[in-house]
């Protein structure tokens, strides 16, 4: 005859919870700016336009293959003429006029992301939707812009393909006239 | 009784009064806090320096929400009911010392009193519940009415086995009887008793099936909303409050501590703060049963009542009667005391608390399923 102990399961249940008592509490107190969690470095957040610091305009060209593939079709952009590659400042014959991302709308799923082939477009920490007015998570290039920028200086964000994607313009092109 | 005496009666009663209400603000702020530490959280932390002003807050807010009136009920029993459980608790109040000298009336036969007062409530909460013309009201009204006489025996007998023990009702004397050796000591058994009868007296987790929200949506109190639903609640944490102080009383040593050498006014100070030390303990045990085990069934709590409780109460007052009748020494009390604990224990374990036999589902094999029905086929 197996003897069991006759206390073990009323017991074991109070000695798990004087355990937990005992740790400490995990809350975090979310609203308060310097309690929140950290987030870390591949967190998505909403998206963000990312900003060529070399020839300080966006790596944005207006191509609309994230607004084309967006499932939620959250978003909206218009190109124009590179006024900056008319004067030979910079290689990027087109640039972005005006977007705008409905953050509320936005699923974040990371395809605008995925098929960005300027290295334009990321997903940046920014998280919060509640906004005092109706229409603020409707954001224009400017906010968007702002929201990368904050981005990059805090993952000292660099782009994937920079020989590609880099604004600097490129060099005379000698070596065909020469051969 | 001529006019001052009337007037200092109704100052104490006064002064009672305003302790009991502090100790219930203090009491839902603790239970809180309590749970929320239990499940690793932090509890009401933002009203006051953390969250020590959320009891005023939340009374504040009880207390300016609209009274509603169901349209069927039945008005008078529907308003007097918080009444009638709210009294009976605190009229117990008038013979429980806090201390040496701190008491209302010391009673003669204070705990017979204690007991035939309390069990007064349950009336309120069946009077609540018939006077919601309710059904989830009603059923709540009886299951509490099915549960506080059950335990109301146990609970009785485990008093009794104190009271002859200590050869007294009176509360004082009790206590006066435990200055070597509280009663905890020589009757463990006792002190199981009284406490789970008392956790199912008041009708806490895990015996809160009279108001389990997720069945019975709040039981009697379901109509109640604003000052009268805060009258139970009250009813309810001072109940808690007096289960504690009885613990306390009866079985911890009430104010008796190993170490106290005042005298005068100090004493009693000193007595009155190591008295409501042990009280805060017996509050965590309390809080702390409260936020480890579930809510037990219906009839889990039937017949672990009169199954188990029941004839441990019986077999506590009997060894207790028959080692005083023999005059044995008060060890043979703790020894045998100590071996029924350990039987009780084993005969939760066993089952006995399910109330039916275990394993009435028959598991049966997937492949047996399929072998009978490939079987049918070839037939």
């Amino acid at each position: 005859m197996k003897i069991q102990s006759p206390v073990v399961g009323f017991i074991n249940g109070l000695m798990v919870t004087i355990r937990s008592t005992l740790r400490r509490p995990v809350t975090a107190e979310y609203p308060a700016i310097e309690k929140r969690l950290p987030l870390s470095n591949r967190y998505m957040g909403f998206p963000a336009l990312t900003w060529d610091y070399d020839v300080e305009e966006p790596y944005c060209t207006g191509c609309m293959v994230c607004v084309r593939e967006c499932p939620t079709q959250c978003m909206s952009a218009q190109m124009k003429d590179n006024p900056q590659h008319e004067k030979g400042l910079s290689r990027r014959r087109k640039i972005i006029e005006s977007f705008e991302i409905n953050l509320g709308r936005c699923i974040l799923c990371g395809i605008c992301v995925d098929v960005c082939n300027f290295d334009a477009i990321e997903m940046s920490h920014e998280y919060e939707l509640s906004k005092y007015q109706r229409n603020a998570n409707r954001v224009n290039l400017n906010q968007l812009l702002d929201m990368g920028v904050v981005y990059q200086n805090k993952l000292q964000w660099t782009p994937k393909q920079p020989q590609k994607n880099s604004g600097i313009p490129l060099p005379p092109k000698q070596s065909e006239d020469s051969s | 009784m001529n006019m001052p005496e009337i007037v200092g009666l109704f100052f104490k009663a006064s002064l009672l009064l305003f302790f009991i209400l502090m100790v219930v603000l203090i009491l839902t702020l603790a239970e809180r806090k309590a749970l929320a530490r239990i499940q690793q959280r932090k509890g009401p932390n933002r009203v006051g320096f953390k969250g020590i002003l959320q009891p005023f807050a939340d009374a504040l807010k009880l207390l300016t929400k609209e009274d509603i009136l169901p349209a069927s009920a039945n008005k008078q029993i529907f308003w007097i009911a918080p009444l009638a459980v709210f009294l009976p608790g605190f009229l117990i109040w008038v013979t429980i010392p806090l201390a040496k000298e701190v008491v209302l009336a010391n009673l003669d036969m204070g705990l017979f009193y204690i007991t035939a007062i309390s069990v007064l409530s349950v009336m309120g909460l069946l009077m609540a519940g018939w006077g919601s013309a309710n059904k989830w009201a009603m059923i709540g009204g009886l299951r509490a009415a099915g549960q506080l006489i059950s335990y109301e025996i146990p609970f009785i007998m485990a008093i009794l086995a104190i009271g002859i023990l200590a050869q007294s009702f009176n509360l004082k004397e009790i206590v006066d009887d435990q200055a070597r050796w509280p009663f905890a000591i020589k009757q463990p058994l006792g002190l199981f008793i009284f406490l789970t009868a008392g956790l199912a007296e008041l009708g806490r987790t895990p015996f809160d099936i009279h108001h389990a929200e997720s069945e019975v949506v709040g039981g009697p109190f379901v109509e109640y909303s604003g000052a009268h639903w805060s009258v139970f609640y009250l009813a309810e944490y001072m109940n808690t409050f007096t289960i504690a102080v009885l613990t306390v009383l009866l079985f911890l040593g009430g104010w008796q501590s190993p170490v106290l050498p005042f005298s005068g006014i100090v004493q009693t100070v000193a007595s009155l703060s190591w008295f409501l030390i042990k009280t805060a303990l017996v509050i965590w045990v309390i809080f702390w049963i409260r936020g480890t085990y579930p809510r037990v069934r219906i009839d889990q709590l039937m017949s672990f009542g009169w199954k188990i409780l029941v004839p441990a109460s019986f077999i506590n007052i009997f060894l207790t009667a028959s080692v005083l009748y023999y005059a044995l020494p008060h060890w043979v009390i703790t020894v045998v005391s100590l071996g029924f604990l350990g039987v009780t224990f084993y005969f939760i374990k066993k089952g006995s608390l399910a109330g039916h036999k275990q394993n009435t589902v028959t598991i049966i094999n997937s492949s047996d399923i399929r072998a009978q029905l490939s079987n049918r086929a070839e037939v």
